[in-house]
């Protein structure tokens, strides 16, 4: 990571175009039936136990078995990928994207990740931090918490199967964690961002700048 | 047979030969001597002990020291002790291990494939059932994921952790069980939500018959996982198992929880979250929630509670 940022080029890419893109793809082979068209717009999975799921998007059908996949974010569907309708894909076709409009916390995470160490979620399951862990955080706060490769830093509950997740990444603190015990992760999806220590005063430069910046454009605006 | 130290890898060969495989031929349609073939491994080395701290802990111990004096560890080892000091629930509940039950812990090498992981902590719980249900303890059934229950008490627990090896990195699943059989004295915080086979049936059980019993049904649950693994390889393994595994099939006819109004928590005893009611289970083994509002959810982790106990 650079000591050195372009704020301003950082700033302006998300003041020009504050959205972020999502694409969405067949989760596995079967033959596609679209739910929703280009512009449609899209709410995201709700409710205090994410159990209001999101709009469906798509049915995908696989040996007479179809499943209806529904949306994670919220927006209004971008492109289409129209061609597919009624065809036979492979897992992995990219089907549509969605334009998610950013509010001001996710473009900090969002250029957060591109500067911390982000460790994502290996399988979708619950987790938590290791008691070793957690009982450091308690005591000194996550950010004076710090890891390197090889510690047992999360625990991944599965229908009750524990299993410890070993850090793999860049030796650092603990700045941003991103799951809520007790609440399901995708696999994939972050866990953690972990930054060197010596780097953290440049983190919170970005944070302020990005918080000013964002007030005073939206007072423009 | 009523003493664990009784208990040898010869004598639970003997017990799946004479006894457990014929019963399964006599009621299955699957090929259970393969299905057992798969599973041999399971009880091949078997250690007794008068008593123990924790039998997880003794395990992690023993797979270490083999690493380290270079020996490789017994996959599907079983570690036996009669009592245990130290021994705790999940979230370091109280977990009371005098003379009397069976507590253990097995060893397992993570040779499972991913889409069938999420089926093993279910073989404990099915096989204590089916044991249970052999003893003339007919009212045993299964609380989502494997709490057994007799008289809506929790007769037996199984934790399930993951190691990894100190020297070669390999990754096994722990498989502790603890198993109240003639104890029947337990401490108050206990008292109303555990029982022991012999305050239901009000006679002792034979601990290393009901050990035997026990350890040949994991035997064969265990084989099952990877003979239906090796079925679904050589049909194709696409990315996703979307079949009912047999194990969740048997699982369901041993639990009571399928329509039951439930407590949901991670950790339902120092945080319960929500109150639903249990619509099915998932093919992959995922609990469907259905909320008051009429959506519904599907929980793959955490514990739950039913509602009218």
């Amino acid at each position: 990571m650079s000591d050195e940022i372009d704020f301003d080029e950082i700033l302006g890419k998300y003041h020009s175009d504050p959205y972020e893109y999502v694409d969405v793809f067949a989760s596995h082979t079967g033959e596609i039936r679209f739910l929703v068209e280009e512009g449609s717009t899209i709410d995201a999975v709700s409710g205090e136990w994410k159990h209001i799921l999101g709009t469906a998007l798509f049915e995908i059908t696989r040996e007479r078995n179809p499943k209806k996949i529904t949306a994670t974010t919220n927006g209004v569907v971008s492109s289409l990928n129209s061609e597919h309708e009624g065809c036979f894909v492979e897992a992995g076709e990219k089907l549509m994207t969605i334009r998610h409009p950013l509010k001001k916390k996710e473009i900090i995470e969002s250029i957060l990740k591109e500067v911390l160490y982000v460790f994502p979620a290996p399988e979708r399951a619950k987790y938590f931090f290791s008691p070793d862990v957690q009982s450091r955080i308690e005591k000194k706060g996550a950010r004076e918490v710090s890891v390197k490769p090889g510690d047992e830093i999360i625990i991944m509950s599965l229908m009750k199967r524990d299993t410890p997740v070993y850090y793999s990444g860049a030796k650092g603190v603990i700045h941003s964690v991103y799951f809520t015990p007790g609440l399901s992760v995708d696999q994939g999806d972050p866990l953690i961002g972990v930054c060197p220590a010596d780097k953290l005063p440049l983190i919170k430069k970005i944070i302020t700048r990005v918080k000013a910046d964002w007030d005073n454009h939206q007072n423009e605006v | 047979m009523d003493h664990l130290t009784l208990l040898s890898s010869s004598t639970l060969d003997d017990y799946v030969a004479t006894v457990e495989l014929p019963q399964r031929k006599d009621t299955s349609e699957l090929d259970c001597e393969i299905i057992f073939r798969y599973g041999a491994y399971v009880g091949s080395v078997i250690r007794v002990y008068p008593s123990l701290d924790r039998a997880m802990d003794t395990a992690r111990e023993y797979i270490s020291s083999q690493e380290r004096s270079g020996k490789s560890v017994a996959n599907g080892s079983v570690i036996l002790a009669s009592s245990l000091s130290f021994s705790k629930g999940r979230f370091n509940r109280s977990w009371h291990a005098p003379p009397g039950g069976v507590w253990g812990c097995l060893i397992l090498a993570d040779t499972f494939l991913p889409p069938f992981r999420n089926f093993l902590p279910l073989i404990p719980g099915i096989a204590c059932c089916e044991a249970l249900h052999q003893v003339g303890a007919s009212g045993a059934t299964l609380r989502w994921v494997n709490d057994v229950l007799l008289q809506g008490k929790k007769q037996a627990g199984f934790l399930i952790e993951g190691f990894r090896s100190p020297v070669y990195g390999e990754q096994y699943h722990l498989l502790g069980f603890g198993l109240n059989l003639n104890n029947s004295e337990f401490p108050p915080e206990l008292q109303e939500t555990a029982i022991s086979v012999a305050q239901v049936l009000g006679h002792p059980v034979a601990a290393a018959s009901f050990a035997l019993s026990f350890l040949a049904k994991l035997r064969y649950y265990t084989g099952l996982l990877l003979y239906e693994e090796e079925r679904w390889l050589t049909s194709g393994g696409r990315d996703e198992y979307e079949e009912e595994h047999p194990i969740l099939k048997r699982w369901k006819e041993l639990s009571d929880t399928l329509g039951k109004r439930v407590l949901f928590g991670y950790d339902v005893v120092e945080s319960p979250q929500y109150e639903a009611v249990v619509r099915d289970i998932s093919v992959d083994g995922g609990l469907i929630l259905q909320h008051d509002d009429g959506s519904s959810s599907v929980e793959h982790s955490g514990e739950i509670r039913y509602c009218d106990e």
